[in-house]
Parts: structure tokens; sequence; C-alpha cells
């Protein structure tokens, strides 16, 4: 359903900066609390301290999906020379299920930036079968387009992201 | 309007060198002329574009403590990086300083703000004769600071487009949702009706005595 370049994912730099295009073909709902993550949403942190409820779509619960949740813009949008954090992991989804289901292979760590407007992404990606993805061995410089080729992911199914900083403001200018 | 001015300044430019090698013969005539003529001249400054302080600056002569605050000037005018002087000033008047864009840039002075603070006049000429490291450091953190900005702006805006992009399409979405259920509803509603005509008559032949 991506509309050319009018694709909020596009225009908020998700593609390009963190993955290639790609079509959604898998419904993704991702909801904190009360509130459903739509792209751009203004989310702080003090919302999403918890992990999110996620329920994914398809058909055949034979199919296993892996949630990838990254933030790129570390330590900071202007200088993301960290880029990206990764804040969960979790495989083996089933279709139709939700992360309940799944493997959490890195647990949820909820986001805090200090520096700046944080974009944090949601990926879901297909897997070509079960239990054949493993943890990396740290949340910093992760990267999702060779994760995902690591592991035969192929391209996304779904993806969503939300604008998250700092609860007293996005933190300013540093030097 | 721009052409006119330019004029003028050309003329007054020759009237300025005349003030920086005062004839000591002439010297009160020289005043008068030069106190009109420097009025003038820094009135068609403060009317004209930045490009034509630049035809102004180039005219005047070359004193060696004056060097630096003529670049700094023209660095000052020529600012905005991609700003081109215009096709007059290129040809006749650029004969000693063709500024590649980096030393332009490293002679930047402080903020505009600073300059017309300082009413713009001859206060200018010795405020800005620091070391010429300083000069540069300040105008590559300037420099730095500016495509910070010019980011960061950008972000802000491709921000605010993917949020709006994406309500529309939620709008979008919801809108042929809302008419497709109340499509749905209403043939629902008729499929009842009939229907529930149907069960009376079903009612009808149960009631008919067996």
């Amino acid at each position: 359903m991506s509309v050319h370049t009018r694709d909020p994912l596009v225009v908020g730099g998700v593609i390009g900066d963190v993955l290639e295009r790609f079509t959604r073909s898998i419904d993704l709902r991702v909801t904190y609390g009360q509130r459903e993550v739509t792209n751009g949403l203004d989310i702080r942190p003090s919302q999403i301290l918890n992990k999110p409820r996620v329920e994914i779509g398809g058909e055949d619960l034979r199919n296993f999906y892996t949630l990838v949740m990254v933030d790129p813009d570390v330590p900071s949008p202007s200088n993301p020379h960290l880029r990206e954090y990764l804040h969960w992991l979790v495989t083996d989804i089933p279709a139709t299920t939700g992360t309940n289901f799944g493997n959490e292979i890195v647990s949820y760590e909820n986001p805090r930036p200090t520096s700046g407007i944080h974009r944090i992404v949601l990926v879901l990606f297909r897997q070509l079968g079960r239990q054949t993805v493993y943890e990396p061995g740290w949340r910093l410089q992760f990267n999702t387009r060779e994760f995902a080729a690591l592991y035969n992911l192929g391209l996304p199914v779904a993806a969503v992201y939300f604008n998250c900083q700092r609860d007293n403001g996005c933190g300013g200018r540093r030097s | 309007m721009l052409s006119s001015a330019k004029h003028k300044i050309n003329h007054s430019a020759f009237s300025v060198s005349s003030l920086s090698y005062p004839l000591p013969q002439s010297h009160s005539q020289a005043d008068n002329m030069t106190q009109v003529t420097m009025e003038e001249v820094w009135k068609e400054i403060n009317l004209a574009s930045l490009q034509h302080r630049q035809l102004n600056i180039n005219h005047e002569p070359m004193l060696s403590n004056q060097n630096p605050n003529n670049s700094i000037f023209k660095d000052f005018l020529n600012k905005p990086l991609n700003q081109e002087p215009p096709p007059s000033a290129s040809t006749t008047l650029h004969r000693s300083l063709p500024p590649p864009p980096e030393t332009v840039l490293s002679l930047n002075p402080r903020s505009i703000n600073t300059h017309f603070d300082e009413s713009a006049r001859f206060g200018c000429f010795g405020k800005k004769r620091g070391g010429q490291d300083s000069d540069e450091s300040r105008g590559d953190r300037r420099h730095k600071r500016m495509i910070k900005n010019r980011e960061s702006a950008a972000r802000s805006r491709a921000r605010k487009q993917a949020y709006t992009n994406e309500l529309e399409l939620a709008v979008s979405h919801l809108q042929k949702e809302n008419a497709r259920l109340k499509r749905q509803e209403e043939q629902l509603k008729m499929a009842e009706a009939t229907q529930h005509q149907a069960k009376r008559k079903l009612q009808r032949s149960w009631t008919a005595p067996f």
C-alpha cells in the first residue's frame, strides 16, 4: 500500500536509513496501553516503559515472523554514529498471533533518548522456518538490513515507526 | 533600480578614496566634499543590496589594515554560499580577491546583528582585527552550525510531513470503510425486512389449523 513518495515511511526517512522499500503484506498492530502506534506519532518515554502489545496478521499459522525494534537516531539524530540501537527482538511469532506467542530473544528495553527527537521503528519479517534466528551479541550499532540478510528474512512485510523525545523537551543542542 | 544604485556607488567610491588619502592643500574643501559623499556612500550602502556593497569595497584603496575588513565585509555579504555576485561585479571589479568558498567562509565575521548594532559605520572597520585563526575557527563553527541547523530543519519538516501523510491515509481509509459499513448495514436492514415479511407469512402458515 505504499503511495510512492508520500508513504510516511519514506518521508520520515525510515525507508532509506533503516529499511529498503517494501510492500506491506501483513497487518501489524502495536499498542502502548490505549494508544495505537501510527506512523509519526509522538510518544514520550514515560508512555513506553513497558513493552507494547503487538498483534500481527497473516493467515497460515505455520508461518513464523520476527519483530525487530530499533532506534536509528542514536545517540542523536544530528549525529547518529551509533545507529541503530536494538530495543527488542522477538522471533517465531506465529501468524495471526502476537509477540506473547513468540520467542523474546532480546528483551524489551524502553527507549530513553537524551538528545533530539528519535525515530523508533518496529519491523516485521517473515522467517523461512522456525528457530532460524539467533540473537546478536550487543544492542548498539545494530544493522537491520544486515540482520535480515544474515537470516534470509528478505524484505519486511510490515513496519511502523513513531517519534520519541525526552519527557522534558528534546534535549536541545550539545556542542 | 539595481543598476542605477550601482552607478551611484561607483561615483561615491571614488570620493571615498579621496578621504583615505587626505589632500592637505584642499583640506577644508575635501572635508565638505567628503562629508557629503561619505554620507551619500553610506546611504547607498544601506539602501542597496548586499552585492552592491561588494562593488563599493572593491573600489576602495587596498590599505593593508583594511584588507581583512574588506574580506570580512565581502564574506559577510557572501554568507549565503550559493549566492552569486552580480555579473558586472565579477567581470570588472574582482581583480584582487577571487575568493574560493572556503576562505570566504573562514573569514566570516560574527553574526549579522553585531554588524548592525555597531551602527555599521567606521566602527566596523576597526573591530574585526582579531587573529586570522580565531576568525577561521569562528567561521568554521558558524558554517557547521548552519549546516546542522539546516539538517535539523529538514528533519523537522520531514517529521511533520510524514505525520500529515499518515493522517491523510488514515482518513481516506476510514472514509472508505465507513461507506462500506454503511452499505453493509443498509443491505442487512433490507435483508432483515424481507425476512421479517417472509417470517410473518410463515407464522400464518404455522397458525393455520391442522
